[in-house]
Parts: C-alpha cells; sequence; structure tokens
C-alpha cells in the first residue's frame, strides 16, 4: 500500500509540469493503443481501395505486364451487356429474396411470440442455417437439387432439372438463400415484437381490435424501425451474394444467376482481366456506398420526425 | 377452438423445423451410406449398412480433410487471438482516450465497413503475391489479423457505456489508460467480448472467397475450399461430398448447441454475418 | 497492483502461446514430405504439379526411386484438381508460386510457352533427348521451334467400353458394334437403333418403343454429349469437319455443325445418352453411370481404363468407335512436364525433369497401368500390364491407324475456352439451335483469341 501511495504521489508530480506535456503523453498513449488495428486498416482495407481504383484503368492478364488503359475497361464493362445483366440479375435476387423472406420472417415471428412452450428451441433451429458455411450449404442443395440421385426429385417422383433449367435455375437459388436467412430475419422480428410495450396492445384490444387488426395497426407500425434494420441488412448483404452461387450454378445457366459478385471473381480468376474486374469492383463499391448514405440519411430524418 | 389454433400453430412452426432440417438430416444421412447403396437405392433410403468409409477416405486419402480441418482451427486462433486483441485496444482508444484525429479516424474505420469482400480479394490477391505469401498460411491469415472495424466499432459502443465514474475512480487511484482497460473496462465488458469472440469462430470458420483465391491444392487451404473443390474433382460421388459437407458443418453446429444462448443473442445484437 | 500485472502477464502468456502454438502448428504442416531420411537439412526441395491421381500414385513410386538415386534432392508433388488446374497455375506462375514442374497439355501450354515461362527443353535437356519419346507428343508440343516439356503421357485414340450383360439382353453380338456406322444421314445410320435398344425406362421400355419415357431413363445406351476428347471432337473428324484451323476456331463450318446436330439428337431426340443437365457439369458423369451399370456403351480413351478396370464389377470390353462418313477419326493427346523458367532450383530441376523423360523414370506411369507412358521405351510395361489384365488394348491404338484430327491448341485457349464453352453447353441442352449456337461459339472464341 505504501509503495503505491508512493507512485501515486510521484504520478502527480510528474503531471503538474504542463498540461501540454500530459496532452502530448495522451495522444502517444492513445496511438500506441490504435496502432496494429490501424496498421491492419490501412494496408489491408484503405489500401486496397486504392489499389483496386488504379487496377481499374490497367489491362492486365496475370502473365503479361499491366498497361495503362485509361477509361477503355470503364468503356468495355458498361457496355458489353454482361455486367448489366450481373446487375440486372443482382436486382431480380433482391427483388425475390427479400419481400419472401421478410414476409416468412415476420409470420414466423408472430407465432413464436406467443408464448407457446417450445419457441425457443424452434427459434434455434431455424437460425441453423445461417450459421453454417455458406459454401457447405451451397453443396449441400447442389445435391439435393441434382437430377440424378439429389434428394427433391426423388422426394417428387419426377426428374426436374432445377439448376439447369434457365427458368428454374435463379428462383432454386433464391430458394436456398431464403432458406439460409429466414431463422436470422426472424431473430430480429421477435426481438421487435418482444419490445412492444404490453399497454399498447391492451389499448387496442380494448379498442376493440381483434388479432389481424392488431398486427396491421398496431404490430407493424411499431416495428418499422426493425423492419428498416432488416430490409437494409438484407439489401447490402443480397448484393454481396457469392458463396451459394459459386457452388450451385457457377453464374449459369446463359448467366441467369451470375450475380455481381461471382461475375467479378470469374473475369479476375477465371478470364483474368484483372482491369475489367477491378471497374465491376468499383462500381459495386459505389452502389453500396450510395445504398448505406440513403439509408443514413432516411434514418436521421426518420429519428428527428420520430422525435417531434 | 383455442386449442385448434395452438394445434395450427405447432403444425406451421413444426413444418418450418423440419424444413429447415432436412437438408441437414439428408445430407448426413448420405454421407453414412456406401456409394454402392446411393447408386442403387432411393437417396431418401436410410443408409444400410452405416459406414464411415466416406469419412475415413476423406480424412486419411489424398484429399487430407484432416489436414484442412487442422489449418481451418489454427487460422481461426490466430484471427480470433489478433481481432480481438488488437480491436479491444482500439476501441479503448476510440472510446475512452483524447489524441488528435480520432474522430477522423474513427469516421474511416465505419466506412471500411462498407467495403464488399469481393472488391478486396482482388487488390489484396495482387499485394499478397508481390509479398510472396501465396499459397502460404500467413497469406491467408495476415490481411485479417491486425483489424476488425466492426469488432472495434461493437466494443467501442460497448466501452462508452461503461459508467465514467468507474474510470475516473481508478484515475483518482493513479491507474493510467492501460491499467483502466484491464482493471475496469474489461471485467465490465465480458458479454460483448464474448459476442465479438463468437462472431469472429464463426465467420472465419465459414470463410471462403480469401481462402479460396489465396490457396492452391491441399497446403494450406481450409475447410470450406477443401469442401468446394472435392465437390469438383468428385462430381457426382455425392456421399463423399456430403461426408465433407458434414465436417464442414459439425464443429460449427457443436459450438451452436454449446454457445445456443449466446450466439441468439450475439445475432440479435449485432445482425453479425 | 498486481492485479494488472497478472491479468497483462496473462494476456501475454496467452497471446505468446497462441502465436507459439499456431507456429509449431504451421511449421509442423509446412514441413510435410520433406520429413524421413531424405529430408536432411539442405536438401534441395523440387516441387512437381499433376492433375491426375491414378498418375500421381505412380510417380510416388518413381520419384521414391529417384530420392534413392539423388539423396540430396527432394521431389514433392502435389496434385491439383483438374477443375481448378488451369486457373491456378495461371495465378501461380504469376505470383511466382508455381511448381517447379508442372504438367500441360497441348491446349493451354502456348500461353506459357509464349511468355517466357517455361524451359525450353531442347536447351535444358539438349535437343537429341526428343528421340527418346513419341513422336506424336513431341510433335504437339514444339511450338516456335522449341519443345516446351518432357513428354509423359500418350492417351493413344478413343474406343468404346461396353458393358457385356447389357449387350446380351438387348441381343447384341459385341463384335457387331464394330460394324456400326454414325451419319447425319438417317438412311446410312446403324448407330442410333442400336443405341435406342441399349436405352431404357423405368417401365423397361426401350427408347424405340413409343411408350418409353424420356423422363425416367434407368440405363442409358451412349454417352453422347459436351465431352471434346471423348466425344465431339471425334464426331467432327469423322464427318470430316474442322475445330480450328490454326489457332483460330472454325466451329461453324457445316461438316461440324452436322456432327454437333447429331449428338445433340442422340441426347434430345433420341433420348439414348445421359441428359446435358447431368454431363454439361460434370465430366465424370458418364464414366460414373458406365461403372455402376447404368449405360452400355462408354465412350471414352485410356486415361479412363483403369477407372473402369477397377470400378466395374461386371463383364465389360472394348469396341472401336463408330464409323463416321469419312471412318473412324480419332484425336490422340499427350501431357508433357514442363520446367518453371522461374524456378529457384534450375539444376536439381533440370535432374528431375531428366529422371521424369527416362524410360526408368517414365515406367512407374506404366507399370500400374495408370497411363501410356510417352517414353518410348516405356511403352511396352503399360501393355504387359494390361495383358496380364486380359485386357486388350489394341482398339485405342489401332484407331490411329485411318486418321487422326489435332487436338486444340494455341494461346489464349483459356480464355477461348471461357469464352465458348457456356454455349456450347446452351447448344448440347439444345436452348439454342445447332448452327445459329456454333456461329456464336466461333465468334465468341475468335475475339477472345483477339483479347
Amino acid at each position: 500500500m505504501a509503495v503505491s501511495d508512493g507512485i501515486r504521489q510521484r504520478a502527480a508530480t510528474v503531471q503538474r509540469p504542463g498540461l501540454r506535456r500530459a496532452r502530448r503523453r495522451n495522444a502517444i498513449a492513445g496511438y500506441a493503443f490504435l496502432a496494429p488495428s490501424l496498421f491492419g486498416v490501412a494496408c489491408f482495407l484503405v489500401l486496397p481501395v486504392l489499389v483496386v481504383i488504379w487496377l481499374s484503368f490497367q489491362s492486365w492478364d496475370l502473365i503479361s505486364p499491366a498497361r495503362w488503359v485509361g477509361l477503355d475497361n470503364y468503356r468495355s464493362v458498361l457496355t458489353d451487356g454482361v455486367f448489366a445483366n450481373s446487375l440486372l440479375v443482382t436486382l431480380v435476387f433482391v427483388v425475390i429474396v427479400i419481400p419472401v423472406q421478410t414476409v416468412l420472417g415476420l409470420f414466423a415471428a408472430t407465432l413464436l411470440t406467443r408464448g407457446l412452450p417450445g419457441s425457443g428451441v424452434l427459434r434455434t433451429l431455424y437460425v441453423l442455417p445461417w450459421i453454417c458455411a455458406p459454401l457447405a450449404l451451397g453443396v449441400v442443395w447442389k445435391w439435393i437439387f441434382a437430377p440424378t440421385g439429389g434428394a427433391l426429385n426423388a422426394i417428387i417422383g419426377h426428374r426436374v432439372e432445377w439448376l439447369s433449367e434457365p427458368q428454374l435455375a435463379l428462383p432454386a437459388v433464391c430458394a436456398v438463400v431464403i432458406w439460409t436467412n429466414v431463422g436470422y430475419v426472424t431473430l430480429f422480428f421477435m426481438a421487435g415484437l418482444l419490445n412492444i410495450p404490453a399497454y399498447l396492445l391492451e389499448a387496442g384490444r380494448l379498442d376493440g381490435a381483434g388479432p389481424a387488426a392488431l398486427f396491421w395497426h398496431v404490430k407493424l407500425p411499431l416495428l418499422r424501425p426493425t423492419m428498416f434494420f432488416v430490409l437494409v441488412t438484407s439489401v447490402i448483404s443480397t448484393f454481396q451474394i457469392f458463396d451459394q452461387v459459386y457452388a450451385l450454378t457457377g453464374g449459369g445457366p446463359q448467366r441467369r444467376t451470375d450475380v455481381v459478385a461471382a461475375r467479378i471473381y470469374y473475369e479476375a480468376f477465371e478470364s483474368f482481366s484483372f482491369g475489367r474486374a477491378a471497374v465491376m469492383a468499383v462500381i459495386l463499391l459505389v452502389i453500396l456506398v450510395a445504398i448505406t448514405l440513403a439509408q443514413q440519411l432516411y434514418f436521421q430524418r426518420r429519428i428527428t420526425y420520430e422525435m417531434d | 377452438m383455442k386449442w385448434t389454433r395452438t394445434l395450427l400453430v405447432y403444425l406451421v412452426l413444426l413444418t418450418g423445423a423440419a424444413l429447415t432440417l432436412a437438408p441437414f438430416v439428408l445430407s448426413v444421412m448420405t454421407a453414412f451410406k456406401t456409394p454402392e447403396q446411393f447408386a442403387r437405392r432411393s437417396s431418401l433410403s436410410w443408409p444400410d449398412p452405416v459406414t464411415l468409409e466416406n469419412f475415413g477416405v476423406l480424412l486419411t486419402g489424398r484429399t487430407e480433410f484432416g489436414r484442412a480441418i487442422v489449418i481451418t482451427v489454427l487460422a481461426a486462433l490466430l484471427l480470433v487471438a489478433g481481432q480481438l486483441l488488437f480491436s479491444i485496444m482500439a476501441a479503448y482508444a476510440f472510446a475512452r482516450m483524447r489524441f488528435p484525429g480520432r474522430d477522423a479516424l474513427f469516421w474511416v474505420y465505419l466506412s471500411t465497413l462498407m467495403i464488399p469482400a469481393i472488391v478486396l480479394v482482388i487488390p489484396l490477391y495482387l499485394m499478397m503475391a508481390q509479398l510472396g505469401l501465396r499459397n502460404t498460411f500467413w497469406g491467408l491469415v495476415l490481411p485479417f489479423a491486425f483489424a476488425s472495424p466492426y469488432a472495434t466499432f461493437l466494443l467501442r459502443e460497448y466501452f462508452r457505456g461503461i459508467p465514467q465514474d468507474l474510470v475516473d475512480a481508478a484515475r483518482l487511484d493513479g491507474a493510467n489508460a492501460l491499467d483502466v482497460l484491464v482493471e475496469v473496462v474489461v471485467p465490465l465488458s465480458r458479454p460483448i467480448i464474448a459476442t465479438v469472440t463468437l462472431i469472429t469462430v464463426v465467420s472465419q470458420w465459414n470463410s471462403f472467397l480469401w481462402p479460396r483465391v489465396i490457396t492452391t491444392g491441399n497446403d494450406w487451404r481450409p475447410i470450406t475450399v477443401a469442401t468446394a473443390s472435392l465437390q469438383s474433382q468428385y462430381n457426382g460421388n455425392w456421399t463423399l461430398v456430403m461426408a465433407a459437407t458434414t465436417l464442414a458443418v459439425v464443429p460449427l453446429l457443436a459450438l451452436f448447441l454449446v454457445f445456443q444462448k449466446q450466439i441468439v443473442r450475439s445475432i440479435a445484437i449485432t445482425g453479425f454475418k | 497492483m498486481a492485479k494488472r500485472s497478472t491479468v497483462i502477464a496473462i494476456t501475454v502468456a496467452a497471446a505468446v502461446v497462441i502465436v507459439g502454438a499456431v507456429g509449431a502448428g504451421v511449421a509442423v504442416l509446412g514441413s510435410r514430405d520433406t520429413g524421413g531420411a531424405a529430408g536432411a537439412k539442405g536438401d534441395t526441395t523440387v516441387t512437381v504439379r499433376v492433375w491426375d491421381e491414378q498418375v500421381a500414385s505412380a510417380y510416388e513410386q518413381s520419384f521414391q526411386a529417384f530420392e534413392d538415386k539423388n539423396p540430396d534432392i527432394d521431389v514433392k508433388l502435389t496434385v491439383v484438381p483438374w477443375a481448378d488446374y488451369w486457373t491456378k497455375l495461371r495465378t501461380d506462375v504469376a505470383g511466382k508460386s508455381a511448381a517447379d514442374i508442372f504438367w500441360v497439355n497441348n491446349s493451354y501450354f502456348a500461353d506459357y510457352a509464349d511468355n517466357g515461362d517455361l524451359l525450353d527443353i531442347d536447351k535444358t535437356l539438349g535437343s537429341d533427348a526428343k528421340s527418346a519419346w513419341a513422336p506424336s507428343v513431341v510433335k504437339q508440343f514444339t511450338r516456335n521451334g522449341s519443345l516446351w516439356g518432357v513428354p509423359q503421357l500418350s492417351d493413344a485414340g478413343i474406343a468404346v467400353y461396353y458393358n457385356k450383360a447389357l449387350l446380351k439382353d438387348a441381343g447384341i453380338d459385341p463384335a457387331s458394334l464394330e460394324n456400326l456406322t454414325w451419319s447425319p444421314d438417317a438412311s446410312a445410320d446403324t448407330f442410333v437403333p442400336v443405341l435406342q435398344k441399349l436405352t431404357k425406362d423405368a417401365a423397361g421400355h426401350t427408347a424405340d418403343d413409343a411408350d418409353f419415357d424420356p423422363a425416367s431413363v434407368t440405363q442409358y445406351g451412349y454417352n453422347a454429349g459436351n465431352d471434346l476428347q471423348a466425344i465431339y471432337i471425334n464426331y467432327i473428324g469423322s464427318n470430316g469437319g474442322t475445330y480450328q484451323d490454326g489457332d483460330r476456331f472454325t466451329f461453324a463450318n457445316p461438316k461440324t455443325v452436322e456432327a454437333f446436330q447429331y449428338l445433340v439428337d442422340l441426347m434430345n431426340t433420341y433420348h439414348v445418352a445421359p441428359s446435358a443437365a447431368d454431363t454439361n457439369q460434370n465430366g465424370d458423369f458418364s464414366r460414373d453411370q458406365f461403372i455402376q451399370g447404368k449405360m452400355a456403351l462408354f465412350q471414352s480413351g485410356l486415361y479412363n481404363l483403369k477407372n473402369v478396370a477397377d470400378g466395374a464389377d461386371f463383364d465389360w470390353g472394348v469396341a472401336s468407335i463408330p464409323a463416321g462418313p469419312e471412318g473412324r477419326v480419332s484425336v490422340t493427346n499427350g501431357i508433357v512436364a514442363a520446367g518453371n523458367a522461374a524456378t529457384e532450383h534450375p539444376e536439381a530441376t533440370k535432374k528431375v525433369l531428366e529422371w521424369m523423360g527416362s524410360a526408368e523414370g517414365n515406367e512407374f506411369v506404366g507399370a500400374s497401368g495408370a497411363a501410356v507412358p510417352a517414353v518410348t521405351d516405356a511403352q511396352p510395361v503399360y501393355r504387359s500390364y494390361w495383358e496380364n489384365q486380359g485386357v486388350d488394348t489394341s482398339k485405342f491404338f489401332d484407331v490411329l491407324k485411318n486418321g487422326t484430327i489435332p487436338a486444340p491448341q494455341g494461346a489464349n485457349f483459356g480464355a477461348a475456352f471461357g469464352a465458348y464453352g457456356p454455349i456450347l453447353e446452351d447448344v448440347f441442352a439444345g436452348r439454342v439451335p445447332v448452327a445459329e449456337g456454333l456461329q456464336k461459339a466461333q465468334d465468341a472464341a475468335n475475339a477472345a483469341l483477339d483479347g
């Protein structure tokens, strides 16, 4: 005790000579704490973005020397229709996956928040696919969909070529993504529903609202922030979907499932058109930044609105 | 009337559970079948006889799944340790220390959350190739060992919620920044640290894109890459492939069963993926 | 303050333990294949990469023999599956992490040769060395006057494996397979009726029966499909069509269109072959069906002989491929071991290449029956292996006497294949008319060549 008192006194005397020195020491300590992490962020997050932008102006196939081509890559990516197709496919993905998983998740959440025994176990079960490697589950589903020896055709007793029929491949991949995500979405809606104050529901009931009216006029409006969060995170993650597509279809048939991330991967690591892949990456980044900023703006406005 | 309703609810919920579980059950069943049974009988039949043959081939044969599992574990271990330690330090600096440029740097951290993995993979691949780290363990882990802006963000939010009084009290006791972090902040932040750990373990175990790009052959590939390349190599040998997916998924399922409350809560807190 | 130091000590200790354990683990993982007596310090390690498991097992023995003679050199063999082989080779060559010696085939070697990534074998081993190797393979891998790899395997030609029991059930004499003719002119074609008899649905109807249900086929007649080496290039050749002229692609010529039309009809009109959904992306589907006794005729090369012999638990035989309007025309193909021009151990690499190109080193490949050695003096071992197994391999060699069609080749083949491959998949799936699809495929392939 005596020793530590001594140290404390010494510490106090050292600090006295000036606020500036103390501040400088604080700053040094702050940077020291930050240093390893900052190194990682600078080298492996910020620098790569600069590299990818630089790369988007190069023509490079990995083995011959890189060549500056100005805007040629941008021109070819924006005009040859391949990337436009990928953007369209990704958009269709968003349009199919998000409404379905949101509705299913909301539905499951309302059933699971009725206080029935076993709800906790079921909730846990529903989240299982979300925890597991999307790649491994993609491979599992590839087998399930396999036209010969696959489980699904054995169940329906009829041969359907799920993943190679152009009309079926995209819905099939969407189904896998939805299957993966529903449990996750359910969790959030459960949390949202359980946060609704009981007195509001009680007041609704006293006003004579039935279960349906209660859902549409009380619960749903109160779930808006949850809904918003779920939608935004789902849109962002759907834009980045890769593993399942890689495992299930590789982007085929006829590029019907060639989502943006898969296209970037194949341009870079199978066709070795690094410049084109970099252009696509830059465009994807711009899209995601735009979505995030729009969300931020909307969110800020909402909060002020709700506070009024 | 009321009980039929309850029955209906259970029916719907159990159907959902069945649909969720069916792919797991079917794939594990297939993993325990002999290739002969798979070829000759319905793919829905029970394994008869139950065989470990497929797992044996994976673990002892040329596919070296045992090696892939070891690599996955080592990489996850290192990345969890690195990300956790450095993110706690960074989060503490952001939450509790004063230095010029702090807020600007934090803003940079937040911005990096918007960068999708596929955008990073191309330049990182080129950088690692330049450093001669292609197809090495260090190339696999280096880019992710130092920082996780997401973990930093989560931890910072939590650290800021710790009452200033506790920090001041320690300060008055003569504690410096490190003392405060070690004695006050970390002990009070166990739940969020557990959450961040679980998030990191799960996401490292499942990561595929980067390992797929940076590794070649069996040398340093983790289990996801091993599974994917097995699928393309033994296309149609579904008993073997399902044994591989089982190996890739089961350790996480076990982790999930042990920590399911924490994991479910972690997802709910953070929305992690 | 004791508490703080304890915590820090624990943290530091934990960090040291984790980093140490991971480092030790990595060190152990990284040291494989160099262990044992041969792995003493100061040894040079030469890495070799191939895509075939069967041949890899033979190589293991061959390299063991090499290491016994050269104790200061370790040879480390890696198998990278075919599906990843070419993309990973490219990234590895670019990242300077390619093996010292790696297999290349006719389609892909030109890029690397043109870029200076491969050792010029004439300079490395001397230009006399090639006299020991199969001339067809040497010729295939000579570009701009130099040989770019040490010949390792020679695929001979293509033939048809048949399931004796299934033929007998259909009342077809195996000897009659030698007289079959395919033709775009239906009146001259004797192949389709035989295949129809050999194809059955779940109810037991054969494909020429009006009640035949193509959605429930349980026994396929044949493996027409998207398989360059075993199927379509031979059909192109035996119809007098062309695949390439120099490095340019020429699929859209009328004879080639006829050949593809015939194959697509076998699949989608007569339903005597598995659907494109099964075979387009799974090169082994048909082989597996044959081995499981669910396919009567399986056209392939010697590269599948070992698989068939090991896998099939029924009696089988080998027949010639059906003759086309131009007779029987087959592709023949070789594989070479190329030296990495960027190797850090040029001397040791040269020694290993020399060994691989010697009869003694190459014989292992033939001794297990895995593949035909490309070193001429090592070839008898292969034939005698299969003679001892009671298998006559002559059909695979005889087919070459009538005529051959060159295997694909040229710079930028990977990019071209990436461009036309998906279009051919559409053609085989019947999603695009054949002539239109092949024209598109040709245009796409040639556009990709031009980069």
